[in-house]
């Protein structure tokens, strides 16, 4: 999935934040791609050395650069300049107060590039910039569930249509759970292994139930039944009922799904008439919570099993022949 | 019905996962089985029933299956036992 972002929207959204101001025609933005996040320096390729040139980067100018282009243009020596120009970078953001030439603004005018100016430090600039591009091209997928945020965690509840999904969602919102995403869940992967869950189309409160029609839970148990997003930390698999199935008895063994190459734990749920999953889903956000912190009840009682198993064995041979 | 003396022949015993095995047996079959050992009798299609024996190695565990595919089950089980579990 390739993802590029216009330069018009970019500054948009970071203008204030960076104290950007256009220095060419703020309209060559609309048609200015960023193809990769990240900032390059173009050092080299201003020398006119392109071999892996990060052209499709947002091109950042600081003292070096517009001493040299400045120094290239007194010296009528461009050649390279143009060349890099030719490149379909996104834009050109100096972060100098030092004024550079006017000729290499003309020739960005004429190759329709944008070019900013920023009062931000390199570093200022270069966490925003990284921060905003990193979130926009992070990898992200739309999904069939339901996602609560559970005593703190994120359950997706996923399953076929009409198993129930909303409905469960709708309890555990009632017993005081917060809803953050019902039906199409956007998952976005932060870092390695951090997904982030939120309503597909911003529609947080909204939700179907077979019936009922649409609801709005924040109108009905008021603004603390909603979350706008939550990481993603178990994945709840509601299964109808099948005899032949074989379902987790010890919860020793950890199932997990692959989502965006992020591992989430996985527990398959079986359902038929009369289960309470409400009540199971709060109890497996509470034991997640033990997990994390270590604590394995089906391990611990095994430990206990083993003991008092091995105690036995020797008390047998020891009172073996024992005929007092 | 049909039953048989078993022993139990693997280091650790009954523990958690064999006892999940025993229990991933007998829920696939229809007839009743039951798992006594001295005094205690359990249901073996109850995973915290079985553990609650605590059969130990080299200790004898009454298997009983009583329904219409008794045989299958019980044989089932003796293999399962006889090859350790397959933990060894």
């Amino acid at each position: 999935m390739k993802k590029s972002l216009t330069v018009n929207i970019f500054f948009k959204e970071v203008q204030n934040e960076l104290k950007l101001k256009p220095m060419t025609d703020i309209s060559f933005s609309e048609s200015r791609m960023i193809e990769r996040p990240g900032l390059n320096k173009p050092g080299l390729a201003l020398t006119g050395y392109f071999k892996d040139f990060s052209w499709a980067c947002l091109q950042l100018l600081s003292e070096t650069e517009i001493s040299f282009i400045n120094d290239q243009f007194s010296d009528k020596n461009t050649k390279d300049i143009k060349k890099l120009c030719d490149f379909p970078v996104p834009a050109f953001i100096i972060i100098s107060r030092k004024k550079i030439d006017q000729k290499f603004l003309d020739l960005c005018s004429e190759k329709k590039i944008p070019v900013f100016r920023s009062t931000k430090t390199f570093n200022e600039l270069f966490e925003t910039v990284n921060n905003y591009l990193d979130d926009y091209f992070a990898p992200s997928t739309q999904i069939h569930g339901t996602l609560v945020d559970v005593y703190g965690t994120g359950l997706l509840i996923m399953g076929r249509s009409s198993i129930g999904k909303s409905e469960i969602a709708l309890d555990l919102v009632e017993r005081g759970h917060r809803l953050v995403a019902d039906d199409v869940v956007t998952l976005q992967k932060k870092d390695d292994n951090v997904l982030m869950g939120k309503s597909g189309g911003g529609y947080t409160p909204f939700m179907e139930i077979r019936g009922l029609g649409i609801l709005n839970v924040k109108e009905i148990f008021g603004t603390r039944a909603i979350r706008m997003q939550k990481r993603v930390e178990l994945v709840i698999q509601l299964e109808d009922w099948k005899k032949e199935v074989e379902y987790e008895r010890l919860g020793i063994e950890d199932d997990s799904i692959k989502i965006l190459d992020v591992d989430l734990p996985r527990i398959k749920l079986p359902i038929f008439p009369g289960k309470n999953i409400t009540v199971i889903a709060e109890t497996i956000a509470l034991n997640l919570h033990l997990k994390v912190y270590g604590y394995n009840a089906g391990k611990e009682f095994n430990k206990l099993l083993l003991k008092k198993m091995k105690n036995q064995q020797r008390l047998t041979q020891y009172l073996k022949k024992d005929y007092e | 019905m049909v039953a048989e003396k078993i022993k139990i022949i693997n280091s650790l015993g009954l523990h958690a996962r064999p006892a999940a095995q025993v229990v991933k047996i007998t829920t696939r079959y229809d007839c009743d089985v039951f798992i006594s050992r001295d005094q205690m009798e359990v249901n073996a299609k109850s995973i915290m029933g079985v553990m609650m024996l605590a059969a130990e190695m080299n200790s004898e565990i009454m298997v009983k299956c009583n329904g219409p595919d008794e045989h299958e089950c019980l044989n089932e089980i003796k293999e399962l036992i006889a090859n350790k579990f397959y933990e060894e």
